[in-house]
């Protein structure tokens, strides 16, 4: 019972695999995408690797902050 | 006037054909015209599902290319007096019907039928494009599988660039006892990927196959299976109907397995 389920296993998986063909390129050129992303917003707003996320979906990248209330 | 809906999923043996039959069948119990369309040119394989193998004369190339007229290409299915088959051509490749053609097909068709669906071949070549060009909406199909929601994620990526925005997801061959152990994707996991309306949720039927090996569509049937073949159905007839339980252990045992799930 220790051991992660198929399930965790594929669903990483298939994230990964969806992002880089939704941005056609490969996870670790998406990896580079949210850092530099990551790194081009701090200069600008006070931000923390926790509170930043980025989401690409078939149309549209959405990037979240969620840090702001403390 | 008609609604065309092409039935899709990128990769093969998902289900396509499967559901274009039953979908088809089961619509035309509501007393609605339907035609369906196998688009698979030189793998011909609706019409095997269906049982109406031994009725094919004409098909959907003899009538592009005006070898006959449609009439003769229709195929009425004596079981459902509404419904009718164009069946493919065994003999030709995608390459000898265009975009343009398919969509003057269906844009006839429409005049006449309540429901024009098409069974898209599987991959993204010109048979997916030929099957697209002419369609208001699209079901895509899919199984709890990771390349199987890889590739409908790409197909609903390739639509949506073509302007058809109208997308639901059918999954199927679901099995219950798996999702419960935490080995196969959940209808919840599917739908956060690929993000479109969910229009059916079908568990992995014995019936299925069985109806399969006879030609004879399993919609309406009282198995599992048929029930929820008959609600995507009324879903696409805009009724509302909730999504039935999949599940059908109710043995001691099953009700036990999901105390074990792993995380």
């Amino acid at each position: 019972m220790l051991n992660r389920s198929s399930v965790a296993i594929a669903k990483e998986r298939l994230k990964a695999l969806v992002v880089s063909d939704r941005v056609s390129c490969t996870p670790a050129v998406y990896d580079n995408i949210c850092r530099e992303l990551y790194e081009a917003l701090s200069k600008y707003m006070e931000l923390t690797e926790d509170d930043f996320n980025v989401e690409i979906k078939r149309t549209q990248v959405i990037i979240t902050f969620t840090g702001e209330e403390t | 006037m008609g609604e065309v809906i092409v039935i899709t999923s990128g990769k093969g043996g998902v289900g396509k054909t499967t559901t274009t039959a039953n979908i088809g069948a089961g619509l035309s119990t509501f007393d609605k015209k339907v035609v369906v369309i196998d688009t698979d040119l030189g793998l011909r394989n609706l019409d095997v599902v269906m049982g109406l193998e031994n009725l094919v004369v004409y098909n959907l190339v003899d009538v592009i290319e005006g070898s006959c007229r449609l009439k003769q290409a229709l195929i009425r299915d004596k079981r459902y007096e509404n419904l009718y088959l164009l069946p493919s051509a065994q003999t030709k490749d995608k390459s000898a019907i265009s975009p343009g053609q398919m969509k003057k097909l269906t844009s006839e068709l429409k005049e006449e039928f309540d429901y024009i669906l098409l069974d898209c071949p599987a991959g993204i070549e010109q048979g997916f494009q030929n099957a697209i060009a002419g369609a208001d909406r699209a079901i895509v199909v899919t199984t709890p599988e990771v390349s199987a929601i890889r590739d409908a994620d790409r197909i609903i990526g390739l639509l949506e660039q073509n302007h058809l925005h109208k997308i639901d997801l059918v999954i199927n061959r679901i099995r219950m006892d798996m999702v419960k152990r935490g080995d196969m994707m959940s209808v919840d996991d599917v739908t956060e990927i690929l993000s479109v309306p969910l229009i059916g949720a079908l568990p992995d039927d014995e019936q299925v196959v069985i109806g399969t090996n006879q030609g004879e569509p399993v919609v309406g049937l009282d198995a599992k299976a048929g029930k929820a073949y008959l609600n995507i159905c009324k879903r696409i007839l805009g009724i509302e109907v909730p999504f039935l339980d999949l599940d059908t252990g109710n043995g001691f045992f099953s009700k036990l397995s999901h105390i074990f799930k792993k995380d």
